[in-house]
C-alpha cells in the first residue's frame, strides 16, 4: 500500500486501531499486532486508589506503535485542553485525538467546542487530529486552523452502522487538503472498505475489533479489507448505472439477426 | 491541631494521614503501591513532570489528581 503521511510522518498502514473494551490486555496486544497497525489510541482516567491494577500500557510496544491519546470524557474546550496537556506530560509525544463529546447518548462531538480547543491546542504545538461529525465546512475550518487530519464519524461511537453519513465524507474527502480519517461506527471489515473505496485517507476501529469473539482474525479482516479499499481506490473505480452493460461482446453471435 | 493539616484530597476524594502527609509526591505514590512510571500527577491544577515527583513537596489541604492510560477509542 503507498504511504499515508500526518503530520509528515509516514505510516505503511491506514489502520488506526483504538484499544477501550478489550477483555484483557493480552488480546488487546494480539489484535494490535495482527491489525498491522501502527498508531493506538488510549484514554486517560483517575488512577482507582482503592483498586489499584496494572497499567495496559505496558502491553503495547511502544516502539513499534505511535500512542495517540484522547480527549474522552471532556465536555467543552477547557476539559480537552486539560486532559491534553496531561496525556503529552504523559506520554512525552505531542500528538493527540481530540474529542469532545457532551452527549452521552449519541456520544456526538461538540463542534463547537473542538473548534475553540483545536484553536489552543495548535497553537500550543499539539499535533491535532479531531474527532468531529461528518460536517464539511467545519472540517474545512479545522484544517484552516492547522489541524492535521480530520476525523468525520461514519455513524456514532461504537454503533457498528457503518457509513451512514457517507455524502457528507464524499464532501469532505474532495476538499480536504489534510488526511481523512474516517472514524467511529465502523461495525464491519466491509464498512471499512467502503471508506476507503470513497477516498478516506484511513480509517479508526475499535468497538467492531475489541468486541468481536476473535478479536484477532476481526483485527485481521479489518487489515485486509482497508488494504481491499485503498487498492480499489487507487485503480480508479467507475461509477455505477442502471442499465446494465455488457461485459462480454455483444457481436458475433451463432445467430444471423 | 486540626484534622486538616494531616489532608490530601486524592483524585476527589479527602484522605487522612494520621502520622502527617507524605514529605513528597513520590513518597504518596510508594505509600499508595502506585506504579510511579505509569502515572501523571497534577496538584492544584498544575501538571508535575515524572522527572520531579521525588522533588515536589507536599502541603496539607493540597489537592491531587493522578490519572493514567486506559484503552480507549
Amino acid at each position: 500500500m503507498d504511504e499515508l503521511v500526518i503530520a509528515e510522518r509516514q505510516f505503511h498502514s491506514r489502520l488506526l486501531i483504538g484499544t477501550g473494551k478489550f477483555a484483557s490486555s493480552a488480546l488487546m496486544a494480539a489484535a494490535i499486532e495482527a491489525s498491522g497497525t501502527e498508531i493506538v489510541t488510549v484514554a486517560l482516567r483517575r488512577v482507582d486508589i482503592e483498586n489499584e491494577n496494572d497499567d495496559m500500557l505496558s502491553a503495547i510496544d511502544r516502539s513499534r506503535y505511535l500512542l495517540l491519546p484522547n480527549t474522552s470524557g471532556a465536555r467543552n474546550a477547557e476539559e480537552a485542553v486539560r486532559l491534553a496537556k496531561l496525556a503529552r506530560a504523559a506520554t512525552g509525544i505531542n500528538w493527540l485525538k481530540l474529542e469532545v463529546t457532551p452527549d452521552p447518548y449519541y456520544l456526538l462531538p461538540d463542534p463547537v467546542e473542538t473548534l475553540r480547543a483545536a484553536e489552543v491546542l495548535v497553537k500550543d504545538g499539539f499535533v491535532v487530529l479531531p474527532y468531529i461529525n461528518a460536517d464539511p465546512i467545519l472540517a474545512k475550518r479545522l484544517e484552516d486552523i492547522g489541524t492535521a487530519t480530520v476525523m468525520p464519524l461514519a455513524s456514532p461511537i461504537g454503533s457498528n452502522q457503518g457509513l451512514k453519513t457517507r455524502a457528507a465524507l464524499e464532501i469532505i474527502i474532495e476538499q480536504a487538503n489534510v488526511p481523512v480519517v474516517v472514524d467511529a461506527g465502523l461495525g464491519l471489515p466491509s464498512h471499512a472498505t467502503e471508506a476507503m473505496e470513497i477516498g478516506a485517507d484511513a480509517v479508526l476501529v475499535n468497538t467492531a475489533i475489541a468486541t468481536a469473539a476473535d478479536p484477532t482474525e476481526m483485527a485481521r479482516a479489518f487489515k485486509l479489507a482497508v488494504e481491499a479499499g485503498r487498492t480499489a481506490f487507487r485503480c480508479g473505480p467507475r461509477a455505477s448505472s442502471k442499465q446494465a452493460k455488457a461485459s462480454s461482446p455483444l457481436t458475433g453471435f451463432l445467430r444471423d439477426d | 491541631m486540626s484534622t486538616e493539616t494531616n489532608t490530601l484530597t486524592i483524585n476527589g476524594k479527602e484522605r487522612e494521614f494520621p502520622a502527617g502527609i507524605p514529605r513528597t509526591l513520590a513518597e504518596l505514590l510508594e505509600g499508595l503501591n502506585i506504579n510511579e512510571a505509569t502515572v501523571v500527577a497534577e496538584i492544584d491544577g498544575r501538571i508535575i513532570e515524572r522527572q520531579n515527583f521525588a522533588q515536589t513537596h507536599l502541603s496539607a489541604g493540597q489537592s491531587i489528581e493522578l490519572v493514567r492510560f486506559v484503552g480507549g477509542g
